[in-house]
């Protein structure tokens, strides 16, 4: 054979030898194992740690919250909804764990438009606080064409206005049921009315004030008698005098303070009829939590109709310029003006309460 | 014959030679041929291989699928945001392993106003462009028809993606999902164009192209695909046809579904129900 012939041939080996030798060197070992892609790939995409990992995770130490959640329309797979606890407290993580916790919405904002990591993060044990504010709730329960019928939706407007939802619903058991709570107090009236002898020199021996600048308390829920006796001790609600009558209360005599209150009759007291026919008209706004004659339909809200027109007026003040603060009623107070808060006050004032 | 070409060899003395010589070639193309084949041939179908080590997991045992019920999702986005987190998806506007849109008719329309969540109205609505929300802008309009329609990966059974891949970093596996090894993406983006349904993702940051994985890693082991767990209303569904009682096995069976544009022969592996012409 020719040199020249060889010495080509013996090129095309040398090339092909060395061709070969460098795909079997750069080809990963698994390359062709099941197909056209590197083998090992698979195992590696699979490896990766679950963020989302389930109602039983949370449950092993949130037992309280769980069962109110269990218990609710948001857990009903018979009719499709399964709202789990990382709908709204978004992925678990490594939770308690600060490491490897993904990042909050609040932290996501933060972070602005980058490849999120999910190594280890500064900061305290990791929280996974659900959004306080509407977004969480509207999220789904804003009224919007294309949502399915079966969803249940509500007109924001209309609704509770930017009231955060959670000052009237428990966002794990959300559905506020007026029939479970009963009106019945459970405290001994006739216990109540000895201790009622501190309270008469100015909201009278049956409850019906003595001043129309203090509140009658005849008739009222006891539920809320409760309460506001409560926050009058802890100081939740600042007023001087009502705070030094409720710190020698014990819990025992709220109840039956409040039991004998409550079970007194109460009248009305009348006012302008012009400025309660004005008052009726802007009363749309309180009828969902007050009732729309004044008449609370849940113990825990207290009962308008009767209340004396001057004690109504000076807390819906209140409320509006800060003095006194609720989630809801601060929000509410501070879109009426003074004159509608005169007219509101009338209105109920005048209200029947039977 | 034999005599003819004797004499042609006596008559042409170098024609021999070049007819060794092309012999020798041939047969050494052919060797060579073989020989280079070889690891192709020696490769063993995905079902004859031992399966990749995933502990408690065999890939031959299942088929996934997913399905998409459009008359019971709500919009609400939560399937996005999960997916988001679960996978480390870019947190802006633009990337998306799986996304939601929203197909409006108003009195009169022949065809359907959509947008999805990217939309700039529905970021506004949001505020961020790491939380996602649908906008009201058709509270007050004649809305004669609307329906939200989640979309993904379709994991199709003909995958246009994978065949364009010049590196072999997107495949199928043997269960169905077509995945992508990262490591070998050298950014190209063919099967960014090849997909007609617009499923994959390019991932600026790291210069390879990104789309769903069916939450690859969660149903492994035994876990549902992130968007599939958080979903509130059942709207998202899946599971393993091998299994007549899978919730996806009962959504094909009881649901007249269908996939997004039959006609481009990628046969979808997701199942949609109660969606409309416009919608592909």
């Amino acid at each position: 054979m020719p040199k020249h012939i060889m010495r080509l041939m013996v090129l095309v080996a040398a090339a092909a030898v060395a061709g070969f030798s460098a795909k079997t060197y750069f080809t990963d070992k698994s390359y062709y194992r099941y197909g056209h892609y590197r083998g090992d790939s698979v195992a590696e995409i699979a490896s990766d740690t679950p963020r989302f990992r389930g109602n039983a995770y949370c449950k092993s130490c949130h037992e309280k919250q769980y069962a109110a959640w269990a218990g609710s329309p948001h857990n009903k797979p018979s009719e499709g909804r399964h709202v789990q606890c990382e709908v709204c407290h978004g992925p678990v993580g490594l939770h308690p764990a600060r490491e490897g916790v993904p990042p909050s919405f609040d932290e996501r904002l933060a972070l602005g438009a980058k490849h999120v990591s999910f190594g280890a993060q500064d900061g305290p044990p990791g929280k996974l606080p659900a959004r306080k504010d509407q977004t969480e709730c509207i999220q789904c329960h804003e009224a919007m064409p294309g949502r399915p019928a079966a969803q249940r939706q509500v007109e924001l407007a209309a609704h509770a206005g930017t009231a955060p939802c959670v000052s009237c619903h428990d966002p794990h058991a959300p559905k506020i049921s007026f029939s479970g709570m009963t009106d019945k107090p459970k405290g001994n009236a006739a216990a109540g009315k000895v201790l009622s002898a501190n309270c008469a020199a100015c909201h009278g021996p049956a409850g019906a004030s003595t001043n129309p600048a203090w509140p009658n308390l005849a008739g009222q829920h006891a539920a809320y008698l409760i309460t506001a006796l409560q926050a009058f001790k802890s100081g939740a609600r600042p007023n001087e005098m009502m705070a030094g009558m409720a710190a020698g209360l014990s819990d025992a005599d709220m109840e039956n303070l409040a039991a004998y209150f409550s079970g007194r009759s109460c009248k009305v007291s009348g006012a302008d009829k012009a400025k309660v026919s004005l008052g009726k008209k802007r009363s749309a706004s309180c009828a969902l939590c007050h009732g729309p004659a004044g008449v609370s339909p849940n113990p825990a809200w207290p009962d308008l109709a009767g209340q004396n027109d001057a004690y109504l007026g000076a807390t819906l003040k209140s409320f509006k310029d800060g003095g006194r603060s609720h989630p809801v009623m601060s929000s509410v107070a501070k879109t009426l003006s003074d004159a509608d808060i005169d007219n509101l006050a009338a209105f109920y004032a005048s209200a029947n309460c039977k | 014959m034999e005599s003819d070409t004797s004499e042609a060899k006596k008559a042409e003395p170098g024609s021999a030679l070049r007819r060794n010589f092309l012999r020798a070639i041939g047969a050494g193309v052919a060797c060579a041929g073989v020989w280079m084949n070889d690891p192709l041939r020696a490769a063993t179908p995905a079902e004859e291989a031992a399966p990749p080590d995933i502990p408690g997991y065999d890939w031959r045992k299942h088929k996934w699928a997913f399905g998409v019920d459009a008359t019971r999702c709500i919009g609400c986005l939560r399937c996005v945001e999960a997916c988001k987190a679960e996978n480390g998806v870019t947190q802006d506007a633009h990337h998306f392993r799986t996304w939601v849109e929203r197909y409006v008719y108003l009195e009169g329309d022949e065809h359907a106003r959509v947008d999805s969540q990217s939309d700039p109205g529905n970021i506004a609505a949001s505020g961020s462009q790491q939380a996602f929300r649908f906008d009201n802008r058709y509270a007050s309009a004649p809305v004669e028809k609307a329906f939200f329609v989640p979309k993904l990966c379709n994991h199709c059974t003909h995958p246009a993606c994978v065949q364009v891949c010049p590196t072999g970093a997107t495949y199928q596996t043997p269960d169905g999902v077509v995945l992508i090894d990262h490591s070998y993406c050298i950014g190209c983006q063919y099967c960014v164009q090849a997909c007609p349904y617009g499923a994959r993702e390019f991932n600026h940051a790291m210069g390879v192209t990104d789309k769903c994985t069916w939450c690859y890693h969660r149903i492994t082991k035994g876990l549902q695909p992130a968007c599939v767990e958080v979903c509130p209303v059942e709207a998202r569904v899946f599971g393993d046809r091998n299994d007549p009682d899978s919730p996806i096995s009962r959504f094909i069976r009881n649901n007249r579904v269908s996939v997004l544009k039959p006609q481009t022969g990628n046969a979808p592996n997701v199942f949609y129900a109660g969606i409309d012409k416009e919608v592909s």
